[in-house]
């Protein structure tokens, strides 16, 4: 399967735990103190806690129910309830490979992970209630200062030398998180105003898109 | 799922307060019922108008769907005078009945659910505790079991060890015995009385029966609620969320003891409403 963007690499310091959904798989991915990243199955293999509600501790993930820690290589390695046990070797959180690539977090649920190379600068992440289709539909028919975009492969969007790019990752049949790249080093006030297209384009594709 | 089974337990459907503001419509085992009052003459009806047991017991009312219902299950201590039974309302969850009850059992999640209440890093350990199934009242039963607290309940002060004993008498419903803060020689008695909405809903009914006699009703209340508004937000992000009986599917430890005979007693009876089973 193919990897997958779940989000920007700005919105996952170090100690930040969040969902994802991947494939219709969930997903937990976190990153510990130092720097280093993980993507699990979100389920704690001792009583099925989704492991998303959990807490960072060091470099270590650990279960909101019992306390219980996995260490990144997803090896369970304390358990709170027996403090002097060395916890069995069979214990073990669900991974997934994870990569960074240009400040984007991907995913994939079989086999390497790897973004696809970019030189644009993350803008936004967000989540539309419409399928992938509906939403380029949409973002070719969504005008910025009286223009409309030309549309490029890849979800590739064009304001004259402006670029914006659309990765999506599909939440069931109707919802897709959208994490957005912009051209590099652009002014504040323009990356600004391609966040407020990013808005316009959203209304559209939850209204059924451009029709 | 074993529909057949579930039925011909008992299970509260109201409590001796809810009836006074007027008949409560709620759902059992999947079927809508309407509970009428008042409490001691309770009346339970289905929408095509068939009549059910009724029964008060424990400050609520039980009924059962079944043609051979199983005995109502006794809780003497209850009765026993100077005690205050606090039926402490309903609580919707979105998790299995069956979950409910388990995490009931569970003492190795109080310090990171109910932290600084029930427990408190770094005393998190389970000391080794007693398990057992009963054969004369066929229950599960887990004593001795021991832990640090740093505020036992409403009338405890500073932080304590408590005793525990833990008892299911019937796969939706947990009683525990503990430790009584201001009478040593006596045990504070807390129940949760399980209705299964359907295999994956559940309203829950928590019962006291303590030695209290400086905090008011509804503190007691308060303090009861408190906490398993806690537990709802583990209970309503376990996965799956029928409970798994399939030893494979989730792996226990020694402090999980309880709820090992708890998944094998439901299993030997075939109480498999709301549980995963292996064949599932």
């Amino acid at each position: 399967m193919p990897s997958m963007p779940v989000g920007l690499t700005r919105d996952l310091p170090a100690g930040r735990v969040m969902h994802a959904e991947v494939d219709e798989v969930d997903v937990v991915v976190w990153r510990a103190a130092n720097g280093e990243i993980a993507a699990w199955n979100n389920r704690c293999p001792h009583r099925g806690m989704a492991l998303s509600h959990g807490f960072v501790r060091g470099n270590s993930l650990a279960c909101l129910y019992h306390g219980w820690h996995y260490e990144r290589s997803g090896r369970c390695s304390y358990i709170p309830a027996h403090p002097d046990l060395e916890p069995p070797a069979t214990i073990h959180a669900t991974k997934y490979a994870i990569a960074e690539e240009g400040g984007v977090i991907w995913v994939a649920i079989d086999g390497d992970a790897s973004g696809s190379e970019n030189d644009l600068d993350p803008l936004r992440s967000m989540i539309v209630d419409a399928s992938e289709e509906t939403l380029l539909t949409a973002a070719s028919a969504t005008a910025l200062g009286g223009g409309l975009p030309d549309a490029g492969p890849e979800g590739q969007f064009s304001f004259g030398a402006d670029v914006v790019r659309l990765l999506c990752n599909a939440l069931g049949e109707n919802r897709t998180q959208v994490t957005v790249l912009a051209s590099p080093a652009l002014p504040v006030p323009r990356r600004r105003a391609l966040s407020r297209w990013c808005e316009a384009m959203r209304r559209l594709a939850e209204k059924g898109g451009a029709s | 799922m074993s529909l057949d089974y579930a039925k011909n337990d008992w299970y509260a459907v109201a409590d001796i307060f809810c009836l006074k503001d007027g008949p409560r419509q709620t759902r059992l085992l999947g079927t809508d019922l309407t509970v009428t009052g008042p409490a001691d003459t309770a009346t339970v009806t289905d929408a095509e108008g068939n009549r059910y047991p009724a029964q008060l017991r424990f400050d609520h009312v039980w009924t059962t769907l079944g043609d051979a219902p199983r005995t109502l299950f006794e809780i003497p201590q209850g009765d026993e005078p100077g005690r205050r039974r606090v039926p402490c309302g309903v609580v919707r969850v979105r998790c299995s009945p069956l979950r409910a009850v388990e995490n009931f059992l569970d003492i190795a999640h109080f310090p990171f659910v109910h932290t600084d209440i029930l427990g408190s890093e770094p005393q998190t350990e389970v000391r080794p505790y007693n398990v057992e199934i009963r054969d004369e009242t066929d229950e599960v039963w887990a004593t001795q079991v021991k832990f640090f607290q740093p505020q036992a309940a409403r009338s405890a002060g500073d932080g304590i060890i408590t005793e525990y004993d833990y008892r299911v008498p019937a796969p939706t419903t947990a009683v525990l015995y503990k430790t009584c803060p201001p009478k040593p020689e006596a045990q504070d008695v807390i129940a949760i009385f399980v209705q299964p909405v359907s295999e994956t809903e559940c309203d829950v009914w928590p019962w006291m029966a303590l030695y209290d006699d400086e905090s008011t009703f509804s503190e007691m209340v308060q303090f009861q609620h408190e906490i398993f508004v806690q537990d709802r937000s583990i209970l309503e992000n376990q996965r799956p969320v029928k409970l798994p009986l399939d030893p494979r599917m989730e792996i226990p430890m020694r402090a999980d003891l309880t709820s090992v005979a708890y998944r094998r007693w439901l299993k030997k009876h075939g109480a498999f409403y709301g549980a995963l089973t292996e064949d599932a």
